[in-house]
């Protein structure tokens, strides 16, 4: 089965608009890391549209299969009866995604990043005598906030070698046409002092 | 607290009056014209994801000539020089191989064209770097692009700060002066570049051009952003060509990266470094796997829809 012809069902399923046969090949190919992997860039993709911006971690393959085991399969139905069927497929599988499928806001994703970035050793106060910071002035905390809205998922090998490159590229190229201010600029060169 | 002002700027958002649009075109008009026209020094500060930097800038206008220097004063003296535009050089840590050469001329900023996608409005004063300005809120109408806040000067429509915010009112970067001096032309001695700022014509040579390895397209791109630059390189380490392009809305900007790649434990990612976000996203050919990656100043799930639809030349097209 061609990607293509499996990623249109896993449109189509988002948007219940499957018939039984592409929710089955979905279902089917959520062994796949990959499919999984397509599926919450979907959602992304989708929830922008939407304006809530949500991060699914997809958990949802056995909640979903455990789902239709339990619905009467309508085989070999005709007329309304099919559709009516289809329709009760899709609506217990929606019930199935939302209950399976965790949503983080972003706000609680800050939270997380900040809870990491508080444990990295620079923070630590005895130890570190170089820089004057005042007492109870905590860099972490405050100044970050809403800023560090990071989201990082699966760093490793490729990333930590391209990804730099990437970031640096946009960042200089953006900064090489600029003639609006020094904004780009300012990006290019924060981004040095990772 | 933070919703209140938020509040304030969405209901002044909502209440300008046409005439308050007009104002807003026109400062940011002025704004456009001001760095062509106006000598300037100062010290500004930028601020995102909890990294904080500050910088001097020397900016002459004179014989029709706009001659610029930038310096990092804290950290390590990151520097450019940029005469008209054109970088002439850029310090160590700054240089990575890339090409200046297919410099198209970035487009200025064009108020009647930013209103198709951004709704503009003044939305109040201020004071920055002891200075009295105004507020310009650039609001975006759809939810593809980021909106800003920008604090022109009074007197001369140079922006003293800028905030980059999301849909949600939340910052993500912050630009803005400290100190702002604009009686005083910046002399010679200035603008002349330290020893450390290595000529961007070395860059290229190292970084020769190299014909696009093949042919790709976006099936979608948000409404109003055009591609502005496109170009090729060979990385010196991988010995990979990377395929980029840029495209730009008359404000935001991001990149598509597009690389082939071989072997596996090369994992999908996503990052967001304050506005910056970067996606990244393997796609299959006959031909191989390649790596699609979405860098900007745009918000994930545009980044993530970008990604999606990219298809090379190998990709079947669907339906």
């Amino acid at each position: 089965m061609s990607r293509d012809a499996l990623q249109e069902s896993l449109s189509a399923v988002m948007d219940n608009e499957a018939d039984e046969l592409e929710l089955r090949r979905v279902l089917n190919a959520f062994d796949d890391a990959e499919t999984r992997d397509t599926w919450s860039r979907y959602q992304v993709a989708r929830a922008v549209m939407h304006k809530d911006l949500l991060i699914p971690r997809l958990d949802i393959a056995a909640a979903v299969s455990a789902a239709l085991a339990d619905e009467a399969v309508p085989a070999k139905a005709r007329g309304p009866w099919r559709s009516l069927g289809r329709l009760a497929v899709a609506a217990s599988v929606t019930v199935a995604v939302l209950a399976g499928v965790r949503l983080y806001n972003q706000d609680e994703i800050a939270g997380a990043e900040l809870a990491q970035q508080t444990q990295q050793p620079i923070m630590a106060g005895p130890q570190v005598k170089g820089p004057a910071v005042l007492a109870g002035y905590k860099e972490s905390s405050d100044t970050t906030g809403p800023m560090a809205n990071g989201v990082l998922q699966g760093q490793s090998g490729w990333q930590d070698q391209r990804l730099p490159g990437y970031l640096r590229q946009h960042a200089q190229e953006s900064a090489l046409k600029g003639t609006e201010s020094a904004l780009p600029y300012a990006r290019a060169a924060s981004l040095e002092n990772r | 607290m933070r919703a209140i002002p938020l509040l304030t700027l969405l209901l002044s958002g909502w209440f300008a009056l046409p005439a308050h649009a007009d104002e807003a075109q026109d400062w940011l008009t002025r704004l456009g014209r001001a760095e062509q026209q106006q000598s300037f020094q100062g010290t500004f500060v930028y601020e995102r994801n909890g990294n904080f930097s500050t910088h001097d800038i020397w900016h002459r206008v004179q014989d029709g000539q706009v001659r610029e220097r930038l310096l990092q004063l804290d950290g390590s003296a990151q520097e450019v020089v940029r005469v008209d535009g054109r970088t002439q050089c850029v310090s160590g840590t700054l240089v990575a191989g890339l090409g200046n050469s297919r410099d198209a001329p970035s487009r200025a900023l064009d108020p009647q064209k930013l209103t198709q996608f951004y709704e503009l409005a003044v939305i109040g004063k201020s004071r920055v770097a002891g200075r009295n300005a105004v507020i310009v809120s650039i609001t975006p109408r759809d939810q593809y692009r980021y909106g800003f806040e920008l604090h022109l000067d009074r007197d001369t429509a140079l922006p003293l700060k800028s905030l980059l915010l999301n849909d949600q009112g939340q910052l993500l970067e912050r630009f803005q002066f400290t100190r702002l001096n604009t009686s005083v032309t910046p002399d010679d001695r200035d603008l002349q570049p330290t020893g450390d700022c290595t000529p961007i014509a070395v860059a290229t040579d190292k970084a020769p051009e190299v014909q696009p390895t093949e042919e790709w397209h976006l099936e979608w791109l948000p409404p109003g952003f055009q591609l502005t630059n496109s170009s090729a390189r060979k990385d010196t380490q991988t010995k990979a060509t990377v395929d980029s392009r840029m495209y730009e809305d008359g404000l935001a900007r991001f990149s598509v990266f597009l690389e082939s790649i071989s072997g596996a434990g090369v994992t999908e990612t996503r990052t967001q470094l304050g506005p910056t976000v970067a996606v990244s996203r393997r796609l299959t050919t006959p031909k191989g796997d390649e790596m699609v990656t979405v860098v900007g100043e745009i918000p994930i799930g545009t980044a993530e829809r970008v990604a999606l639809s990219m298809r090379t030349a190998d990709t079947p097209v669907k339906k």
